[in-house]
């Protein structure tokens, strides 16, 4: 039970983090990371563990956030309610979108999952019933708590610290499974892993459809904290990219990759922000980028690489 | 009869690569199937693992239709194989890329993993079960691909070309592992180049040409045959004229 | 008569897209690497036309070679940066740093220039060829004529020349390449410095007709890569028919349905497609 020291460390960093950061600010950024943290994690299920790169997750995403503000506009009831409902169409959608496109192999997926999240990005935006390109907003002052609108980010920091914590034991869960073992082997090799007995497409699709449900809780619970959603920041290609590239620049297919990534990224965009005042100038992003080529270029693996580099050269010390 | 495979075409655009083949397998034989390059025993034998569907043709396994059906419920139904070109899953443990064939028959990962250790230890990957498959050799890649196989408790092992590209001393370890395969009560069929191989393992060879089964019989009395010299030969004759 | 109006429209335009996919083809298929920063390839050359007509003063018979040299230059040294060191890498490595380096030229344009849309001045090719009875705007017309020239000259290098096999057989097979004594590396950047100057050249020619922004690039690629797919990657005529295909496709859903709707139907064809022929269209089983 040694292992299960620095997991509780870790839990109760997280848990007393907002003690540390007294101001707004930083405690916003942390609800940022962490709510990053649960759309990339539930995107490395799939993209990660079973290798098969969607780079179309907007779409789960903008289920979720739609289903909250619809639920809100629509009924007058409190966003986080519609949650369901975005849920549900994120099932529903990856089913559709997912069975025919688990077909394709390589680039060729990729492509298709950018497409169906751009077709679905376009005709929201040509949809009046749903906000046609202006988008949605949620309620503009509170009216039970129900509504879960609050002024300080704390709330938003421990429910999303909740989402996550459920997401990744489900995660550490399926990693040891059958299943994880599966999506493992579906990524070293589809064909081999067939004629083992490994049924690909139903093992993609239950991947994928833990994936599309916890990406459009991600979707909703963004959508409750931000009070807004338009095609762009819901459906948009950068949506399904932050996702990827969170998960990537971390470690894809690992448990914790998906979380250094977004601890990284996440404070370096708002950093840069910061420093540059808004983001007005561009120069965030020419930073973000620079960085993102760079880490491609020396830590193929991600981040998570460094940790499995340092562990064998002390590894290769200690024989 | 275990398995039998009567009347297969497999057509690939204008070829036919595979022209009225017909097979019929005994629970615990070893057969060998043999041929130029390009008599279609590779896509015949990807038939009989599901991992190519015959245009015309019937393939029955214990008594079951097994013709269309998926390469993963050939796995189910027992049937298990190798591929010509390792196919290992790179990234993963050694002992990893058995426990996936051991989920098969069992779901729970501590009994998939006591699985999978028996057939390490049987295999003799053991030294190296906790290594990544991809730093594997040659030899211990074939190895792995015959304990995956095998982790899936099958009845009928398909070795496509198990002992290609193996050094004497190899192939000779190698040979070994089918036979103790063999003595555990499966029944093989083995693709093989090498007629070496064929002689020494095969109760029963038998040989391709042209999309047929031109002859087939006690190893030693078949490479007697007239027919298949004539295989073998005007094969050589044509590549050397082309 | 306004069919074959819409029709003529679209072809031009198509033909554009067929050059800007030629590039990411080539590339792509060569080594099987997607270049997620061939519209931000193409959103820069649109700037290197609009500088130079600006401050040069120059017409397209000087920005076009400028813009396909200067992005030749950028291809080569990408190439030689960064694709070399994650090619052979994870396919997520290879996403991430082309995806990166897209973000970081968008961006970079987006410090300078700013967000606000550009377009070059309206004298340049402005005018209109009317001939059996249809209109052409001369901007369109000779962006169409010239994109469609290149990629047919591109596809003739490839088949037809000593440099075009050499290229290929880097890509059929690199070991067998470096036996026959080709340097696969050079041939590899030079597909790079060539696919950017495609996407160079489709730049400098949109720019004629199109407005110019540092996002711009993402709508284009996003067409590139369905071309792409559709033709069968690493195939030069199939972005040809793919290209002009969707050309006309996009003229008549925007005439028909609405300009808002024409992406929609693109890519619901696309994934039509690919659902029914996950091997492209004209791509090799």
């Amino acid at each position: 039970m040694k292992t299960r020291v620095p997991l509780v460390l870790l839990g109760l960093a997280a848990l007393g983090l907002p003690f540390v950061l007294h101001e707004v600010y930083y405690q916003r950024v942390a609800a940022l990371v962490v709510l990053a943290a649960i759309s990339a994690s539930a995107w490395n299920l799939v993209g990660g563990y079973a290798g098969q790169v969607s780079v179309g997750h907007a779409m789960f995403f903008g289920s979720g956030a739609y289903g909250a503000l619809l639920a809100y506009t629509v009924l007058g009831w409190p966003p986080i309610a519609g949650a369901p409902f975005g849920i549900a169409a994120a099932l529903l959608l990856a089913v559709v979108v997912g069975l025919p496109t688990f077909r394709l192999q390589g680039h060729y997926f990729s492509m298709a999952t950018i497409a169906a999240a751009e077709l679905i990005a376009i005709a929201v935006g040509n949809w009046k019933l749903v906000g046609g390109a202006a988008g949605l907003m949620g309620p503009a002052a509170p009216r039970s708590i129900a509504d879960l609108s609050f002024r300080s980010p704390l709330p938003y920091y421990y429910i999303f610290l909740l989402v996550l914590t459920i997401l990744l034991l489900i995660t550490a869960r399926i990693e040891r499974s059958r299943l994880g073992f599966y999506l493992r082997a579906i990524r070293g090799g589809e064909r081999a892993a067939r004629s083992l007995g490994v049924p690909a497409v139903r093992t993609k699709l239950a991947a994928l459809l833990v994936s599309a449900g916890f990406t459009a809780l991600a979707g909703s619970l963004y959508a409750v904290m931000i009070g807004f959603v338009d095609p762009e920041s819901g459906l948009g290609l950068l949506v399904s990219v932050q996702m990827v590239i969170i998960a990537a620049l971390g470690g894809a297919g690992t448990l914790w990759g998906p979380l250094i990534g977004a601890a990284t990224l996440i404070p370096l965009e708002e950093t840069t922000n910061a420093f540059f005042g808004g983001s007005g100038t561009g120069a965030t992003f020419v930073v973000y980028g620079a960085i993102i080529v760079l880490i491609s270029r020396f830590l193929p693996g991600g981040i998570a690489e460094l940790w499995q580099l340092v562990r064998s050269r002390r590894r290769l010390r200690a024989a | 009869m275990l398995l039998e495979a009567s009347g297969i075409v497999k057509q690939f655009g204008s070829l036919r690569a595979v022209d009225g083949a017909c097979l019929a397998i005994d629970r615990g034989e070893v057969v060998g199937l043999i041929g130029p390059n390009g008599a279609g025993k590779s896509t015949f034998f990807n038939c009989l693992a599901g991992e190519v569907r015959p245009e015309a043709g019937r393939i029955i396994y214990k008594g079951a239709d097994i013709t269309a059906l998926s390469p993963e419920a050939h796995a189910r139904r027992g049937i298990a194989r190798t591929w010509q070109v390792p196919a290992v899953f790179a990234e993963m443990p050694v002992r990893d890329n058995v426990m996936v064939g051991a989920f098969l028959r069992h779901h729970h990962a501590p009994a998939a993993r006591r699985k999978a250790e028996e057939v390490i230890a049987f295999t003799g990957l053991a030294q190296q079960a906790g290594a990544p498959a991809g730093s594997l050799g040659t030899l211990g890649r074939k190895r792995l691909e015959i304990a995956r196989a095998l982790a899936t408790e099958p009845e009928l092992v398909l070795l496509d070309e198990a002992l290609a590209g193996l050094n004497p001393t190899e192939t000779a370890a190698a040979i070994e592992l089918v036979r103790s395969i063999h003595a555990a009560g499966i029944t093989l069929v083995i693709v093989e180049h090498v007629m070496a191989v064929i002689l020494s393992l095969a109760q029963r060879a038998v040989v391709f040409h042209q999309g047929k089964v031109i002859a087939a019989g006690p190893p030693a009395a078949v490479i007697e045959d007239e027919a298949v010299i004539e295989a073998y030969l005007g094969a050589r004759f044509r590549r050397r004229s082309a | 008569m306004i069919l074959v109006q819409l029709v003529a429209d679209g072809l031009l335009l198509g033909a554009v897209y067929a050059l800007l996919s030629s590039g990411l083809t080539l590339i792509w298929g060569m080594m099987n690497v997607v270049n997620f920063a061939h519209g931000d390839f193409v959103m820069l050359a649109m700037y290197i036309a609009f500088v130079a007509v600006t401050f040069l003063h120059v017409g397209p018979a000087v920005f076009v070679p400028l813009a396909a040299l200067m992005l030749f230059g950028l291809g080569v040294g990408v190439y030689f940066a960064l694709i070399r060191h994650v090619m052979r890498g994870p396919m997520l490595a290879q996403i991430l740093s082309t995806f990166g380096l897209g973000i970081l030229l968008r961006y970079m344009v987006f410090w300078v220039f700013s967000a606000n849309f550009v377009s070059l001045p309206n004298r340049m090719a402005g005018g209109v060829l009317a001939i059996a009875g249809l209109r052409l705007q001369d901007s369109r017309l000779l962006a169409g004529l010239m994109a469609l020239l290149l990629t047919v000259g591109l596809h003739l290098m490839l088949t037809r020349t000593a440099f075009g096999s050499r290229l290929l057989a880097v890509a059929e097979d690199r070991t067998a390449a470096m036996l026959v004594g080709i340097r696969p590396d050079a041939m590899q950047a030079l597909a790079w410095g060539i696919g950017a100057a495609c996407a160079g050249v489709a730049g400098a020619l949109i720019a004629l007709f199109f407005y110019i922004s540092p996002l711009v690039g993402d709508s284009l690629v996003l067409i590139a890569f369905v071309t792409v797919c559709l033709g069968g990657f690493g195939s030069i005529p199939g972005a040809l028919v793919a290209g002009l295909a969707i050309g006309v496709i996009e003229s008549l859903s925007a005439w028909f349905i609405g300009a808002a709707w024409q992406d929609v139907v693109v890519f619901a064809l696309f994934l039509l497609a690919l659902w029914l022929r996950p091997q492209g269209l004209m791509g090799k089983a």
